[in-house]
């Protein structure tokens, strides 16, 4: 009687875990079912994996819908939400210059999460769907604050933004949206101390303008307790650009149950 | 979408019923919206190549046989279809202009099998219950274990590894009925 590596190592292992025990490793090695199984697992992996985020998918504008329904004589209305319109092209340059500036290592993990975060927040209203979020009961949401364009911007008067602070185990996320016109560059996510001077780069938006961020462990929130959203141009360049979109402060009373580690 | 499987929208369509055009395009038309984006670069192009696909595989629709096949992958082989003779029409086109000013032409290429191939696993992630494609999206694209995973989503540990599982699973099933190359 075969037993076969548990389906659950495979798959960690498929992800590139070193999940199992060497028993586990030799087996999958020798086994032909587990080591196919393994090998298609690992397939879908580099599939996603691929260019180091997901595909994004884009719903059609609503025009599509009516032309279609038009020409083929049907009059239902799909459920679908408007497409709203064209991203900003900012995640591509962004990406391309990331590998230069490797402030913080989680680098590739703001990558990916920022990635997330186009399916987080779905549709409008993004905070409110966060603060709904039923995955994770344990990851409680600890600020929510409102995002304004500081008075220096006059030309993103029409921005807003959100961002949430949720807080688990360990981690704490701030997960980030905005609204504001598309812009040649990318725009870019800061905390800000309170000195004025010193700031911590979060991460760059995704094209949708959403991002999700883990803060990296340490960061005394009730000093760097102001964020800032930034229009960067494609310069190369990892400082501030000064350009200020919106900005917003955490309310330190919120914070005084978040100890830095 | 929820409550309503692949299966039955491709039901509701080989059916005819009269509402399943549009339960098909709420379905799929980020999917084949998205490939003929990717693929093609404009958005009037991808417009144009969406409502093609969407109006003949309706007109089509007797010769969609959902037990030799899915109706994403059906869907996605017209929309490869299409995208191609846009490429072609695009190609024929430039020709002439430079027959007649010499300009230099650029010649297009066929949508990628594995262009095609990412964007339904993106389509078939998107699918998943809510914490599920978070903890893919995280095993996929951060550099968390599974174990940080759960500790960020505040999820059991049992229930992170079977997330994990199942949705692999999941995609590549998917992947094997509606993918191009995988």
């Amino acid at each position: 009687m075969v037993s076969h590596t548990d389906p659950v190592i495979l798959a960690l292992r498929a992800l590139g875990e070193n999940a199992g025990t060497a028993e586990d490793a030799g087996h999958a090695e020798i086994c032909p079912h587990c080591r196919s199984e393994l090998a298609r697992l690992a397939g879908i992996v580099e599939l996603a994996r691929g260019e180091g985020v997901a595909e994004r998918l884009e719903t059609p504008p609503a025009q599509v819908w009516d032309r279609i329904a038009a020409a083929a004589g049907a009059s239902q209305s799909p459920a679908v939400p408007d497409g709203n319109g064209a991203p900003a092209p900012a995640t591509r340059g962004a990406r391309k210059r990331r590998g230069s500036r490797e402030r913080w290592p989680r680098g590739r993990l703001a990558t990916g999460l920022a990635g997330l975060a186009a399916g987080l927040i779905i549709g409008i209203g993004g905070a409110v769907g966060v603060a709904q979020l039923t995955t994770a009961p344990a990851a409680r949401v600890v600020a929510q604050i409102e995002l304004l364009p500081p008075p220096a911007s006059p030309q993103f008067q029409d921005a807003t933004g959100t961002a949430v602070m949720r807080a688990t185990a360990g981690q704490q996320l701030m997960i980030v949206t905005l609204h504001a016109p598309r812009a040649p560059g990318f725009y870019e996510v800061w905390l800000l101390a309170r000195d004025g001077v010193s700031m911590i780069s979060l991460g760059d938006l995704n094209a949708d303008q959403t991002g999700t961020f883990i803060i990296p462990p340490g960061t005394d929130l009730r000093n760097y307790s102001r964020i800032d959203i930034s229009l960067q141009p494609f310069n190369g360049s990892t400082q501030h650009s000064k350009t200020s979109v919106v900005r917003g402060s955490l309310p330190v009373a919120a914070l005084g149950a978040v100890t830095p580690h | 979408m929820d409550g309503v499987s692949d299966e039955e929208v491709a039901g509701a369509f080989g059916d005819g019923h009269p509402d399943a055009l549009a339960l098909v395009y709420e379905r799929f038309g980020p999917l084949i919206y998205s490939i003929a984006l990717r693929s093609l670069g404009t958005r009037p192009d991808a417009e144009d190549v969406t409502q093609q696909v969407f109006v003949s595989a309706w007109r089509r629709r007797g010769s969609f046989d959902r037990h030799r096949g899915t109706l994403g992958g059906w869907l996605v082989t017209i929309t490869r279809n299409k995208v191609t003779d846009t490429l072609r029409e695009r190609q024929r086109h430039s020709r002439v202009l430079q027959v007649a000013g010499g300009a230099a032409v650029t010649a297009s290429e066929a949508p990628s099998d594995r262009l095609v191939d990412r964007i339904v696993l993106a389509d078939e992630l998107a699918q998943l219950p809510e914490s599920q494609r978070l903890v893919m999206v995280l095993a996929f694209y951060s550099d968390l274990t599974h174990e940080q995973v759960a500790r960020v989503l505040g999820l059991p540990l049992g229930t992170v590894k079977s997330h994990i599982r199942r949705g692999l699973q999941r995609l590549r099933s998917r992947l094997e009925a509606d993918g191009v190359a995988y």
